[in-house]
């Protein structure tokens, strides 16, 4: 322990203002330290105790003997070590940017760029290592017919490809559900031009058509182009109210079925009744509400409980 | 088996090689390598490959008691990864270390990569040379296990693995130790009888962040596309010890900072920071009572104030006579009706 005595030379300045002043780092002797404390200079808390910064032991010399005694020179095909710098990054390499942190230093709270700093290291140490492997006839691949255990089981390796796929789909579905949104939302955009061009050209020709009873013109032609247009525009609508209708029934047809035999088809089979693959064990029995979630800590009600609510009234 | 021995076969003139390389290499530790030889040739049958087995490199992998399951699911994968470790019962805590270097000798295993849990919650890693050292002991952080479904790639149980190391190791004494340590206890024996004769995957060793991170990748083709395996893991370097577990310290990490130090450091900022809102909030308490009691008296209240007359207090003593009401004194409809019947 030492004392932090920063505080205690501002005192003595203070104390020796108007005397000439000695060594600057004198140590203080008790005598001084009882006058500045008569003074009134020196207050408890003013000296703090500091730690003594902890010595750590690096010894070099000890490092490199142990290192000597301890090496093992054994060919190379024996230990398989390689040390190198990481791999060039194709990839941001692609993209044109200036190459980042590569040598030495990087960023470990950036996942992504760990994860690629690792695997570069470990695919220039594969390239370096081939050609060597090759000298020494070590195959890197097993032939087709070579079985043998492997480290991880073929269960395993289902339950991975399974989640792989899984992922993919949840992807592609997100994906799709994007699509049909930003659709939706260009096909409201396309109904309401629609709507507003159909009252255009409603407008359109009466007006046509007060000239012609007004006598303005002789020409009858805006009834072909009106009747044209009519054309179209019930094409359009009739095409739209058959499509959502037949999804629309489709839809039923297939919850209620349509023809045939509708008796006797809700009843349980011998299949269906052993078939338990919609059962969930967290659901079942009205567990899933109170255990499953409490554990997860995913969502935590805010909301304070009601002897907690009605405190907090009486206080306001 | 059979295409394990036809790929073994045709291979003689490697064995030779290797065989010439040893005499070459082992001058120093020659006679207790071959003593070793000829205690193990006796229980050890013969390998089923052609090549002599010649580095007799085994690792002790254990643990004390009260791991959890995710360094005993570590445990399990380093022993699938290292055909040439062996296993044993979790020891005691009340066991001093140094008894680890007995079991390592009763094992016949001359490298020992040993877990410690404390807590239930932090572990330790020592990776020891076993008699004569050196040893070093890492905090494990961030463990991810072969279990997990992230890593996809997959790899021969027991074939040997390539080890990839970071420049950095070499630049300073106290990485190349671990290197060479990690080197002889990673790096599986050529012609071990459980190897398999293939190099399919990778660990890399890189130092960031003053740690050692830990990845294992598969070498899926020739040009050097990888897939992650598992586990992976990140050690803390504490202190490198010129003993087996012991002796004379010959590092210690001047960035490591214990996790229990580690954890009160985070909660003695929370609650310095409760004890600042409360000295706040008591703060504003106290401004707010004071202001008060200064805006009720206004000082300047009194300046323009001229002192008026005093009129003389007049006491009522009798009560004040009630109001006569505008009000006429109409009768109700049913009354006058009676009345004008009368």
């Amino acid at each position: 322990m030492v004392i932090d005595n920063r505080s205690m030379e501002s005192v003595e300045e203070e104390a020796q203002l108007g005397q000439e002043s000695e060594e600057e780092n004198s140590e203080l002797s008790d005598d001084e330290l009882q006058e500045a404390f008569t003074k009134g200079l020196l207050k408890p808390g003013m000296n703090v105790l500091v730690d003594k910064p902890k010595k750590f032991v690096n010894n070099v010399e000890g490092l490199k003997q142990c290192l000597a005694e301890f090496r093992r020179d054994l060919p190379w095909v024996e230990r398989l070590d390689m040390t190198n710098l990481p791999a060039e990054d194709i990839i941001s390499k692609a993209e044109g940017k200036v190459p980042s942190p590569a040598n030495g230093e990087i960023n470990a709270d950036d996942d992504f760029q760990r994860e690629m700093f690792f695997y570069r290291q470990a695919q220039a140490t594969v390239l370096e290592a081939l050609p060597l492997l090759n000298k020494h006839d070590i195959a890197t691949k097993r032939p087709d017919d070579y079985f043998a255990e492997m480290a991880k089981s073929d269960q395993h390796m289902q339950k991975i490809r399974k989640k792989l796929i899984s992922k993919q789909m949840i992807l592609e579905k997100s994906e799709k559900a994007k699509k049909l949104r930003e659709q939706r939302k260009f096909g409201k955009k396309v109904q309401v031009e629609v709507i507003q061009k159909r009252q255009r050209e409603k407008k359109a020709m009466m007006s046509a058509v007060k000239k012609y009873q007004k006598g303005m013109t002789d020409k009858l032609d805006f009834l072909e182009g009106d009747k044209k247009a009519g054309k179209d525009s019930s094409q359009v609508s009739k095409k739209a109210q058959n499509k959502g209708a037949n999804a629309k029934r489709k839809f039923k047809d297939q919850k209620f079925g349509f023809g045939g035999k509708k008796s006797g088809k809700k009843w349980n089979t011998k299949e269906s009744y052993n078939d338990v693959s919609s059962f969930r064990a967290k659901v079942a029995h009205a567990k899933g509400g109170k255990g499953g979630k409490k554990g997860k800590g995913g969502k935590q009600n805010k909301r304070p409980g009601k002897s907690v609510r009605k405190k907090m009234k009486g206080r306001s | 088996m059979s295409a394990f021995k036809r790929k073994r076969g045709g291979r003689g003139p490697v064995d030779k090689k290797a065989k010439k390389a040893k005499i070459v290499a082992d001058g120093g530790e020659a006679p207790r390598e071959t003593e070793r030889e000829e205690k193990n040739e006796i229980t050890v049958p013969a390998p089923v490959s052609s090549g002599k087995w010649t580095n007799k490199e085994r690792v002790l992998i254990f643990s004390s008691r009260g791991i959890n399951f995710r360094t005993r699911h570590l445990m399990q994968d380093l022993r699938t990864m290292m055909p040439h470790s062996k296993a044993d019962t979790k020891m005691d805590r009340k066991d001093k270390l140094f008894v680890v270097n007995e079991v390592c000798e009763i094992k016949n295993c001359n490298k020992c990569l040993f877990f410690e849990a404390k807590k239930k919650q932090d572990l330790y890693m020592w990776v020891s040379n076993s008699p004569h050292g050196p040893s070093a002991k890492f905090l494990v952080q961030n463990i991810h296990t072969l279990a997990e479904l992230k890593m996809t790639g997959n790899c021969l149980k027991g074939s040997r693995p390539l080890l990839s190391f970071d420049p950095k190791f070499d630049k300073e004494p106290q990485y190349a130790l671990l290197k060479e340590l990690f080197i002889q206890t990673f790096s599986t024996p050529r012609y071990h009888p459980k190897s398999q004769p293939f190099v399919d995957h990778v660990f890399t060793f890189t130092i960031a962040d003053n740690r050692i991170w830990f990845r294992n990748y598969q070498i899926i083709e020739e040009d050097a596309s990888l897939v992650e395996i598992g586990p992976r893991f990140v050690l803390n370097l504490i202190k490198i010890f010129q003993g087996s577990f012991g002796g004379p310290t010959l590092y210690e990490n001047p960035g490591f900072q214990s996790p229990n130090m580690h954890r009160r450091e985070i909660r003695l900022a929370a609650a310095a920071k409760v004890r600042e809102k409360q000295m706040v909030k008591e703060m504003q308490k106290m401004k707010r009572t004071d202001t008060k009691v200064d805006l009720v008296r206004d000082i300047t209240a009194d300046v323009f104030l001229t002192p008026a007359e005093e009129k003389p207090v007049h006491i009522e003593t009798e009560a004040p006579e009630p109001k006569v009401s505008k009000k006429k004194q109409k009768p109700f409809k049913r009354q006058r009706m009676q009345m004008a019947r009368r």
